[in-house]
């Protein structure tokens, strides 16, 4: 239909200046939802709950900020659930041992780190496909934990700055958000203002492009593997600190909530596509519908329910947008 | 089904004063743009009609009216002196009409006689299906049009070539009148396309009216009887080929004459060397191909299909591994062998597979245009973007570069002005050494003399030009010196006037 090129090339281009529509969705899928939950229960509204709301939100946003660069390049870790565990229980170790809250955040962004960086050379040395890659990672992690501990690390060291970590504040903000929200404004900047970013979306986007042009595409992914990682093990500790305790049960199907919100933001499973703008309403969406199924009263396991549904709708809202721009 | 194509000798029985296919007034409109504007087109029985024109011209449109996937707005179609109502693909298959797509549409996991029997299998004793007999209408078919492929081999095992075979068999299957090919030889090596012509005659002798669409010149002037060149969806002229001249028929297609296709405003090339490549081999390809290229000179490769030029384009520039050898640029190693050295240094690969080694389709031109050099925009790991934009728009009014905005997804382009934002992608980057590989596949004919002015221009600005190419015009109008590979060995090099298309060929077959 190559006819078509010419004329259709204005309207594709408006297309693209309304690309940043499927956030624009996101945005009025959340307001109708908040609008929904709080006429049917008032104390959506309640200083308390919506702080409650953004701590679960921190979590997952500051693990997404890692995962949205990484898809963007093309690639995708599923151990980041697994990891998320281990990462606790071995913070908390070394914390029981080491009774230093710097040790044991650098042992636990070692160890996550560490994994983000075998991730990483595993499918750009290798050359296994990332989704097969991560999953057996995340098997060697779920399995793991279970020989490193059987039951849950406890915490002996009783150090008021690693309780501060999940449950502190700083004026009126908890302190995992602000950690969240700085994390995602500075992958942010990083996808939208500097050369690294422009050469991660370049990498998603065509790969064998972007080597032919004499940048190291391997670096890259590994990059984005690494960060990944690290985001992890920031999220782990949060986590143990908020459980006090290091949990190898914790973070079972984690990477799929961290995933989901992702893709629902508008980033692209096949790279070269995405915001981290789309990521953060990803995750609210998600977190919302939670938190209304929670005082709503609603059967909870609706929460697992609730967002597999909103996650097919969006994507297959977003299907019928690029139909209607292409024409 | 009859059974009465078996015969081997026998040819469609037509009667040769009536028009197999005749489209009278065709209208086609898509949303914003009229693809086909009163449109006549007339195909005689055993007689072989090229329609040419360029992308966007409306070729397509029309065989894919002919083939019933889309409908007419406006005009009318008569098959054999009556009117027809083609409303869907079988409508068009049942009214004897057979289009062989580029997309070949056969089902890979089935055997070839399968395939050809596809739309009703000949049925023996309780509706169970003939295998024998299945296999031996298959067998006989091909010997009709001369060609041979195992009835019994598993479709998508075959080369390209042989699965078109399979498609046009299917033709006579359906007692087809009239058979299109859309653009045929695109992917054929030279050896299977004068198969190809062999059958399509053989189709012609049958008395089938073959519609054969191209925009390969030299193929139309060999193959066809007659000529229909469309441009902007309207029909432009219909004359016998033996009435059109290489001029004119380009003039035809793109409705201004071209003066001189290979403008050559360079100077004598230097003697500086830019690049030298001694001893290269690689694990698959090449055996110890050692050469050099001067600082303003075009290197033009030749070789015939898998010859290795491609993978001789791929290793100088560090893409792909090689297994021994040296490559230096401007007296520097490439090493280690990988494409950052490659870039540091200064040698970079214009690729010939524009889509996936080349563009980032869904990403804007700007960004295409700056990949290669985004590090000199960047202050403290920050991009520049008005620098960054206001270099690209340099580029895109200097090269012409056909698009709304700096902003359009360079996949809505043009081939030949994807072309050209690759092409800076290279220069705002700064190379001693380009390797140019089939620098105008899939480019218009009007947009080919524009990239050929460019490749002299580069030269002219002190780059060394390694150019591989198939197109035997381009390589005698562009180059300065002639390599000539055969089975990834070079077997010779000339100047630009020893070179005869004779002594070439020659060194090509090894």
């Amino acid at each position: 239909m190559s006819e078509l090129t010419q004329s259709s090339a204005p309207r594709r281009f408006i297309g693209g200046q309304l690309l940043g529509s499927s956030q624009l969705v996101l945005g009025v899928i959340l307001a109708v939802l908040c609008i929904a939950i709080s006429i049917a229960a008032p104390q959506f509204y309640s200083e308390a709950n919506i702080i409650a709301i953004l701590r679960q939100c921190a979590l997952v946003l500051i693990v997404a900020s890692g995962m949205t660069m990484l898809i963007i390049t093309a690639e995708v870790d599923l151990s980041v659930g697994a990891s998320l565990a281990f990462v606790g229980c071995i913070g908390m170790a070394v914390l029981n041992s080491t009774h230093s809250l710097t040790l044991g955040l650098l042992a636990a962004l070692a160890f996550s780190g560490a994994v983000g960086l075998f991730n990483g050379l595993v499918v750009t040395m290798l050359k296994v496909n990332s989704l097969i890659a991560t999953i057996g990672t995340m098997m060697m992690l779920q399995g793991g934990v279970y020989l490193f501990t059987r039951e849950a690390v406890q915490n002996h060291h009783r150090l008021a700055g690693f309780t501060d970590l999940g449950a502190g504040y700083i004026g009126a903000i908890p302190l995992p958000v602000v950690v969240a929200a700085v994390i995602f404004a500075l992958a942010a900047a990083t996808l939208r203002f500097t050369t690294l970013g422009r050469y991660l979306y370049a990498v998603g986007a065509n790969e064998r492009a972007v080597r032919l042009s004499g940048v190291r595409s391997q670096r890259l992914k590994l990059f984005a593997f690494v960060v990944t990682g690290l985001c992890v093990g920031i999220a782990g500790m949060i986590l143990s600190s908020l459980m006090n305790a290091g949990q190898p049960t914790a973070g079972r199907g984690f990477e799929l909530t961290v995933i989901a919100a992702v893709i629902l933001g508008g980033t692209s499973l096949l790279g070269g596509r995405g915001s981290l703008l789309g990521t953060l309403l990803g995750v609210l969406v998600l977190k919302v519908i939670d938190n209304g199924i929670i005082i709503l009263g609603w059967n909870q396991d609706l929460q697992m329910v609730v967002p597999g549904i909103v996650i097919i709708l969006a994507t297959y809202l977003d299907i019928v947008r690029n139909r209607a721009n292409v024409g | 089904m009859s059974v009465d194509f078996l015969h081997p000798d026998e040819t469609v029985a037509v009667d040769k004063s009536v028009p197999a296919l005749e489209m009278r007034g065709i209208g086609k409109r898509f949303p914003g743009v009229v693809a086909l504007d009163n449109v006549d087109l007339t195909l005689e029985p055993g007689k072989i009609h090229a329609l040419m024109g360029e992308n966007g011209a409306g070729k397509s449109t029309l065989i894919k009216i002919m083939a019933g996937v889309y409908g007419k707005d406006a005009g009318n179609i008569r098959l054999r002196g009556r009117e027809a109502d083609i409303k869907s693909p079988r409508d068009s298959l049942k009214e004897g009409i057979k289009v062989v797509f580029q997309e070949i549409a056969l089902i890979a996991e089935f055997s070839v006689a399968e395939n050809i029997f596809l739309e009703g299998y000949p049925t023996g004793k309780g509706g169970s299906i003939d295998w024998k007999k299945i296999r031996a209408d298959a067998a006989a078919l091909f010997r009709r049009i001369g060609f041979n492929v195992d009835p019994a081999a598993r479709t998508g095992s075959l080369p390209v070539s042989q699965q078109q075979m399979v498609e046009i068999a299917r033709a006579l299957v359906h007692e087809a009148r009239v058979v299109v090919m859309d653009e045929p030889t695109s992917s054929l090596t030279p050896n299977e396309v004068s198969l190809l012509f062999t059958v399509i005659r053989r189709l012609a002798a049958l008395g089938i009216a073959v519609l054969y669409v191209s925009h390969k010149l030299d193929e139309v002037f060999e193959i066809a009887d007659t000529v229909t060149v469309l441009r902007d969806g309207r029909h432009v002229s219909t004359r016998p080929i033996s009435e059109h001249t290489n001029d004119t028929l380009i003039q035809d297609m793109i409705g201004r004459r071209i003066e001189n296709l290979f403008p050559r405003k360079r100077g004598a090339p230097g003697s500086k060397v830019a690049l030298s490549v001694q001893g290269l081999s690689t694990a698959k390809k090449l055996k110890d191909v050692s050469f050099e290229a001067h600082a303003g000179e075009v290197l033009g490769f030749f070789g015939l299909m898998g010859a290795g030029r491609t993978e001789l384009a791929k290793a100088i520039v560090g893409f792909d591994p090689i297994t021994s050898g040296t490559i230096s640029v401007d007296g520097s190693p490439l090493l280690p062998h990988d494409t950052h050295t490659g870039v540091r240094l200064g040698i970079g690969l214009l690729t010939e597979d524009r889509k996936s080694e080349g563009l980032m389709g869904e990403l804007p031109v700007y960004q295409n245009a700056s990949l290669a050099s985004l590090g000199a925009f960047a202050r403290m790991g920050f991009v520049d973007k008005a620098s960054e934009r206001k270099a690209v728009q340099d580029y895109v009014d200097r090269f012409r570069i056909r698009t709304p905005s700096l902003f359009q997804q360079v996949k809505n382009l043009s081939g030949g002005n994807q072309q050209k934002v690759l092409i800076s992608r290279w220069l705002m980057r700064g190379l001693k050494v380009i390797v140019v590989d089939e620098p105008t596949r899939g480019i218009d004919v009007g947009a080919k003399s524009e990239i050929f002015a460019l490749i002299d221009r580069l030269a002219g600005e002190g780059l060394a030009v390694v150019m591989m190419t198939s197109e035997m015009p381009e390589l005698l109008g562009l180059a300065d010196r002639i390599a000539v590979m055969c089975e990834g060995r070079l077997t010779a090099i000339m100047s630009r006037d020893e070179a005869t298309q004779e002594n070439i060929l020659n060194a090509a077959i090894g």
